[in-house]
């Protein structure tokens, strides 16, 4: 069997770019408007994003056959709220300046619904490959949309990539100027919309089919 | 043994465990947390005199080494005299933090903590030798709204406050408040050096802030008297 056609490849990929929760079921956008306005930003807020969802649907796929059904939702959120003020915690005592600066966002990630959808719609009911594999694939397709809308606002908006100047200064010199509405969050919109029309063009979704 | 006990049973070992492991990080992980904000208080001090750059990065080590060589804390008597650290418990003092270039004063930081609309406003308030001009501004902490009351911790709303008076002509006390709106338009003309910008969506936080600020400056009036009679004295070297 070819190595994309298993099930584990599968529940990878899926989120990652025919089923991505941003792009493709539109979730997750609020976070994806407020922290892709430097990549830097961006990129924590994926890795941590990344860690609660694999985290959480690797729990809760272990747990699955002993969650009573009547208080499964408040178990899901119990183990996702508690890894996400872990990951709050981290940043906190690790990295100050960007706890900083994402702000009550990581917080934020426990209302994420990409995450409790995950747990709630697959890990409840796959084996912890699966689940682990799904996560990743969700943090993927999430990270990767939130990355490119910060590269975009961070390049057109700052002229930076990664907090280094990448515009030269001629540029500058020549008229050019930084594009203050990327900094906004309707820039982030409008990216994101961009893209959910360029990725559902690519893989010929039209809508009409769903 | 019935559902209902089950679950009961479930959610309770459920707390435990994440009670537990939520507990042993926060509590692990405070020391370095608490080393954390008192960097950053540290350097909020040092940002109100400008003595440190926003849009530059510092080391823990950097940040230091200023802060030891010219910052100094000691407290206000009713009086407005300066007094020693040690003299502290002797009567009620008010601290303030004085910046010493050649061992002399060249500004006063006033630390502000405020009501705001969510919770506290904590910051500083740089005020130079002359007793009447804004030297800087900053917010360590806050919990307003992101977005609304949350851009206070906004590079320009802080920069805002540069240069402003908390007197008037004729030197009585008048504090510095935030607008609702921009200076420009809003602020008659006479009012003008005792305003600052304020945020559109967070009239209420720009509100509290005014009052905040008023309360705690009107404080330290003894002591700003006096520097702006000349008549600072520091405490028995």
């Amino acid at each position: 069997m070819k190595l994309t056609r298993t099930k584990t490849f599968k529940a990878f990929a899926a989120p990652a770019w025919s089923n991505n929760p941003i792009n493709m079921q539109m979730l997750g956008i609020c976070s994806a408007l407020a922290v892709t306005i430097q990549l830097k930003t961006a990129f924590v807020m994926t890795l941590a994003l990344i860690f609660v969802i694999t985290g959480s649907s690797l729990i809760i796929s272990l747990m699955r056959k002993i969650i009573p059904g009547n208080i499964r939702i408040i178990v899901e959120l119990g183990v996702i709220a508690s890894l996400v003020i872990l990951t709050d915690e981290f940043l906190r005592a690790y990295y100050f300046e960007i706890s900083r600066l994402l702000s009550v966002f990581v917080g934020l990630i426990i209302t994420n619904c990409i995450i409790l959808g995950r747990t709630e719609g697959f890990a409840m009911s796959n084996p912890p490959h699966l689940a682990v594999m799904d996560g990743l694939g969700n943090g993927a397709g999430y990270g990767s949309v939130l990355l490119s809308v910060a590269f975009l606002r961070e390049l057109f908006g700052s002229g930076k990539v990664f907090g280094v100047d990448v515009i030269p200064a001629s540029f500058y010199d020549a008229g050019y100027e930084n594009m203050g509405f990327m900094l906004l969050a309707p820039a982030a919109f409008i990216i994101i919309g961009l893209m959910a029309w360029l990725q559902k063009y690519l893989t010929g979704v039209d809508g009409k089919d769903q | 043994m019935s559902d209902m006990a089950k679950s009961i049973v479930f959610a309770v070992c459920m707390c435990i465990v994440l009670g537990t492991l939520l507990t042993t990080a926060a509590t692990a992980l405070q020391p370095l947390q608490q080393r954390n904000l008192e960097l950053n208080r540290k350097k909020n001090v040092l940002l109100a005199v400008n003595l440190v750059s926003r849009d530059k990065s510092y080391t823990r080590e950097e940040i230091m080494t200023i802060y030891d060589k010219k910052i100094e804390l000691f407290g206000v008597g009713q009086t407005g005299a300066i007094v020693e650290d040690d003299k502290i418990s002797e009567e009620p003092v008010l601290p303030i933090y004085l910046y010493l270039e050649n061992d002399a004063i060249n500004a006063y930081i006033v630390p502000i903590d405020t009501q705001g609309v969510w919770g506290m406003i904590s910051g500083y308030l740089a005020i130079d030798k002359d007793g009447s001009t804004v030297k800087g501004f900053t917010i360590t902490r806050h919990s307003e709204t992101p977005g609304l009351g949350g851009e206070i911790e906004r590079q320009w709303f802080q920069e805002n406050f540069e240069g402003k008076k908390i007197v008037d002509k004729n030197g009585t006390f008048v504090s510095v408040r935030v607008a609702r709106g921009e200076v420009e338009r809003q602020v008659p003309e006479e009012d003008k050096p005792h305003y600052v910008d304020g945020i559109s969506g967070a009239t209420l936080t720009g509100k509290y802030l005014s009052e905040g600020l008023k309360q705690i400056l009107s404080k330290y009036e003894p002591v700003s008297i006096r520097f702006r009679d000349n008549r600072v004295e520091m405490p028995g070297e």
